[in-house]
């Protein structure tokens, strides 16, 4: 029974209606339709990716489905906000009568314009010298505080701050969250790089944000964003999505990151690595010292050996020098030529060295080794 | 008047020595000489001693010290 007839009236059953109306519809295919992906929903439970098209100019929207195996081989994923062509079929949900859209393939609108256009503004602005290697910066080994600019609520965000806090608890980190995706986020981005450059005691600022398509990472290469980093009057650390994304501001930077967190490591010295460093330097400086301390000891050490010394060899000079003198004061002694057995004859007190100095019959003293005599002259022989 | 120094004896001492060698001296007076040189080289023996003796307790003195610091030390 598809429809009755009631006078001039055709009228049809729900369900037959929608059947009818679905064949009529799965004639129309292989239209294409341009619009901004929302409202995506994907489970991996789910054998259909939903989704809505929009048109940004006036607000139309548009259901549309698309099989998940299908719409996960593409690469990179649709993400909400994009903007894309999609070919397909019109399909009706007959249980409920809605009308959605098949897509069975998507292209992207102007992602080779991006990239174009991403590569030429690239050339121009190395050809200005923005990411010349000479403008870099070091970074400040003790920054007082540390500038996070990253997403709103983004994950990386707890990570970032317990590294940087671990490794050095005596810095600030000033998160400041910015918009990081869409069309408003290069504006948001410099606004917000400013006022935390401006931040009291920011010596340092990393720009974090996590890895997405290369639409999402678009705006970290938006000329705004790129020359703000460039002219940032604080070096800053770009951590901007994967290693082979690259975004312009990543060139810009003083510092490249693979991730947030290896950015925080480069920000803040390690504390504990900080103390070891100085006990280290404690270490080699008390060494010095002791070994001056030692060297000054054993040369006081030496001083006191020779003055210990000095004297006593002075004496054992003089001691040589009197010894060789009484050996010959010895052999001088008038004693001594005595005992050789010769003696001395005095002659009224006088010593006789001439036999014509006396006279025969005078009285003469002669003095021998041991003791002497009282004679009398018998003969003189002249 | 001060005590003339280990020097100015020794020097004496020597000088006289050196006369008594020359040989030109009388007897009585190289008699006296000699006699004066025995004088001479005693005083400067005993001024030696004297100082030997001093020596000796300085080093002491030193060894003292040295163990007190040693002390102070340990």
């Amino acid at each position: 029974m598809e429809q009755l007839a009631l006078g001039e009236r055709r009228v049809y059953p729900v369900g037959a209606f929608n059947r009818r109306l679905a064949g009529y519809l799965a004639r129309v295919r292989d239209i294409w339709v341009e619009g901004e992906v929302s409202e995506l929903r994907r489970s991996p439970a789910w054998a259909t990716v939903f989704l809505t098209l929009k048109d940004p100019e006036t607000g139309a929207s548009l259901p549309a489905t698309m099989a998940r195996r299908s719409f996960d081989v593409l690469t990179p994923t649709p993400a909400e906000g994009e903007r894309v062509q999609a070919m397909g079929r019109l399909q009706l949900y007959e249980v409920r009568g809605e009308l959605s859209f098949r897509i069975t393939a998507v292209e992207r609108v102007g992602a080779g314009d991006h990239a174009q256009a991403l590569e030429r503004l690239r050339r121009a602005l190395a050809e200005e010298g923005l990411f010349a290697a000479e403008r870099k910066r070091r970074l400040p080994r003790f920054p007082r505080a540390v500038g996070l600019l990253t997403g709103v609520e983004a994950a990386a965000r707890g990570d970032v701050v317990a590294a940087i806090t671990t490794r050095y608890p005596a810095v600030r980190v000033v998160v400041a969250e910015t918009r990081v995706q869409g069309p408003t986020a290069p504006v948001s981005i410099v606004r917000t790089l400013s006022s935390l450059a401006t931040c009291d005691g920011v010596d340092v600022i990393i720009l974090a944000r996590g890895g997405g398509s290369f639409e999402d990472l678009l705006p970290f290469s938006d000329e705004r964003v790129v020359r703000a980093v460039a002219s940032c009057p604080v070096p800053i650390v770009s951590a901007v999505g994967h290693e082979q994304d690259e975004p312009l501001c990543d060139l810009a930077a003083d510092v490249r990151a693979a991730t947030p967190t290896a950015a925080a490591r480069l920000v803040v010295p390690d504390l504990d690595e900080l103390r070891a460093g100085l006990e280290r330097s404690r270490q080699r400086i008390s060494a010095a010292g002791g070994r001056v301390l030692e060297r000054d000891r054993a040369r006081l050490a030496r001083s006191r050996e020779q003055l210990v010394v000095a004297p006593g060899l002075l004496v054992e000079r003089r001691r040589a020098a009197l010894d060789r003198s009484g050996v010959r004061l010895q052999a001088l002694s008038p004693r001594a030529t005595l005992a050789r057995g010769y003696a001395i004859v005095r002659a009224g007190g006088a010593v006789v060295r001439d036999a014509r100095a006396v006279a025969v019959g005078e009285a003469i003293d002669v003095e021998l080794a041991s003791g002497g005599v009282e004679a009398r002259v018998e003969e003189v022989r002249p | 008047m001060s005590e003339p120094s280990f020097e100015e004896l020794q020097r004496e001492l020597d000088e006289l020595v050196a006369r008594l060698e020359r040989g030109d001296v009388p007897l009585d007076e190289a008699l006296a000489l000699w006699e004066r040189g025995r004088e001479l080289y005693r005083a400067c023996a005993e001024r030696l001693d004297r100082a030997e003796l001093r020596v000796e307790e300085l080093r002491l003195g030193e060894r003292h010290l040295e163990g007190d610091s040693a002390a102070q030390d340990g």
